[in-house]
């Protein structure tokens, strides 16, 4: 029976109850009209693109694409690969391995690792140069663990205005985990790092196609020997107490504590004492920012180059809404929970704060279990919308610094450092 | 008065009758025929107890560049490094800052684009992925 025979066999049945009027009553009264008894469309799809505006979606608009060990991302790239995370991954502490973002920067990635040959090796401006194996790695150091975010340096690029080339990500380049491994300084310990030494470069089994000595070659990332942060690394072979994907790193990836992720290299296999600062592109050209608060600086400033830049560090506080995520309506008068997360690369949250005007009045919402400074830490709020309408919902986090959310925007040529407060709009409906 | 309060009661339960009617229609379901997309589940692949850890090849699927003057130089020359997602995964981007990243390629990565085909592959993505212009 089409939709037309449907509506002329119900209009027949009422005439002979001979009540056609009290049914459009009645129809009024279940909040019923034309649309709502139609049939309905199919889904529609996500734009293909955003921009030049801002991308107004919580992540990005990629399609869906299954990528080995993982559960279907959203597809930013493929070759080198570069996979978001979906928004609903965010409810818990702990973000599942097989929904944990991926992102490399060259074409060259390993499938397999085999570990009668990997080795771990830690060379350079040494007393002592070593290799270790996996089954050494696990069985020779007494074993750490530590909840910590892992945030892509780009995460929210797609925000920025205006727009600035680079992976296009929403809000899903992040994750947590707990990370089990070797302390970094008990490797630089061993080998003992000679006197007169300035950084530690990292690199991974990553190769790209181009000429040796530029970035698109190798990647490498260094840190400063006398960062305090170094005593906070891990080399770590466990993520959430499961082999790392070979996506995320397997079998090592070092873990940079509050640092953005551009640090943590994965299949860590060289690290490697410098007597002189790193100069490769992946230190002296790319992932800098400007040496101003949140890195903020205009486009005409950074065209007549006088913006002067330090390479990225520690992540700026943020917080999320995760659920509700705004794609389904709310009957007024719902007690609902608000659920969400947020962190901060400078110290454990402290204060989530929640508004349902769109950042005028600020309610605290109530903080869940604590997994150290450096992980996700949940909260949730609840929330009743007592008359249907748009509400603004926006959610601000501060640190243990004093540090807080600011509700303005930023904008660097890198696209780093985006940390603005959030705001989701939710539809409440007539209940009745 | 009695026959006041039998017509309202009759009323009352045709709205009632009515009501339901309408409300049968709303919650019946909806279907409509739509393709399969691609994206299967993974079978799993055999695991043998020895020392070397391997997961299948990464996908790469099939991309949709534009068509049009020089995109047989963005396939030839872009593609050694990276598939063509990276530039449609750009928003549109400022004929300054294609021309930009185009010449990045070259001097930064040492990409070794001739002039002609760089020229060719900067005018291309002008042409098709700048705000004026951008369509997929």
């Amino acid at each position: 029976m089409n939709l037309t025979e449907r509506c002329l066999s119900r209009r027949s049945l009422l005439k002979s109850f001979g009540l056609a009027s009290g049914a459009i009553g009645v129809s009024r009264w279940l909040g019923s009209n034309a649309a709502m008894a139609q049939e309905p469309g199919a889904q529609k799809a996500v734009e293909s693109f955003t921009g030049p505006g801002a991308n107004p979606h919580w992540n990005s608009v990629g399609p869906y694409v299954a990528e080995p060990q993982k559960v279907p991302l959203i597809l930013l790239t493929d070759r080198p690969v570069q996979l978001e995370t979906p928004r609903h991954y965010f409810r818990t502490a702990f973000t599942p391995n097989e929904a944990f973002y991926v992102r490399w920067h060259l074409e060259g990635i390993p499938n397999a690792v085999d570990l009668k040959d990997w080795k771990l090796q830690i060379e350079g401006n040494v007393n002592k140069p070593f290799a270790l194996s996996l089954p050494e790695l696990m069985q020779k150091f007494k074993p750490v663990s530590l909840a910590a975010v892992n945030q892509c340096s780009g995460n929210s690029r797609s925000r920025l205005q205006p727009r600035v080339p680079g992976g296009q990500w929403g809000n899903g380049a992040m994750g947590n985990a707990m990370w089990t491994g070797v302390r970094l300084r008990e490797l630089l310990d061993m080998a003992g790092v000679k006197s007169g030494s300035l950084q530690v470069q990292f690199q991974g089994l990553e190769t790209g196609q181009g000429p040796k000595g530029l970035g698109s070659n190798l990647f490498l990332k260094s840190l400063d020997l006398g960062n305090p942060v170094l005593d906070e690394c891990v080399v770590a072979y466990l993520m959430n107490g499961e082999p790392l994907p070979m996506l995320n790193g397997f079998p090592v990836r070092l873990v940079v504590p509050g640092y953005f992720a551009t640090y943590w290299t994965k299949c860590l296999t060289w690290v490697r004492i410098l007597n002189a600062p790193d100069e490769n592109f992946w230190m002296k050209t790319g992932y800098r920012v400007p040496d101003t608060p949140r890195g903020n600086t205009t486009p005409d400033d950074v065209k007549a180059g006088n913006v002067k830049t330090v390479p990225i560090e520690r992540f700026p506080v943020r917080s999320f809404l995760i659920s509700p995520d705004g794609s389904s309506k709310i009957p007024a008068g719902m007690n609902i929970t608000l659920r969400g997360i947020a962190f901060s690369g400078f110290g454990r949250v402290n204060a989530v704060e929640v508004s349902d005007d769109g950042g005028k009045n600020w309610v605290a919402a109530r903080l869940g279990e604590d997994h150290g400074a450096y992980s996700f830490r949940t909260w949730e709020m609840p929330w009743t919308a007592k008359s249907p309408g748009r509400y603004t919902l926006a959610v601000r986090a501060t640190d243990e610094k004093n540090n807080t959310q600011p509700d303005e925007p930023t904008w660097n040529p890198g696209g780093y450092l985006w940390n603005r407060i959030e705001r989701q709009e939710i539809v409440v409906g007539n209940a009745s | 008065m009695k026959n006041r309060v039998s017509a309202i009661f009759v009323v009352m339960c045709g709205w009632v009758v009515a009501g339901g009617i309408v409300y049968a229609d709303l919650k019946k379901g909806h279907y409509r025929p739509e393709e399969l997309g691609s994206m299967r589940q993974a079978a799993r692949t055999d695991l043998s107890p020895d020392s070397n850890y391997q997961v299948p090849a990464y996908p790469v699927p099939a991309g949709d560049l534009a068509p049009g003057e020089g995109l047989q130089d963005v396939q030839i020359y872009c593609n050694t490094c990276h598939s063509p997602r990276y530039i449609t995964m750009q928003p549109p981007l400022s004929t300054a800052t294609w021309e930009a990243e185009v010449s990045k390629m070259n001097k930064t990565f040492g990409a070794a684009i001739p002039e002609d085909n760089a020229k060719r592959i900067i005018v291309y993505l002008q042409a098709h992925y700048a705000p004026e212009n951008r369509k997929q």
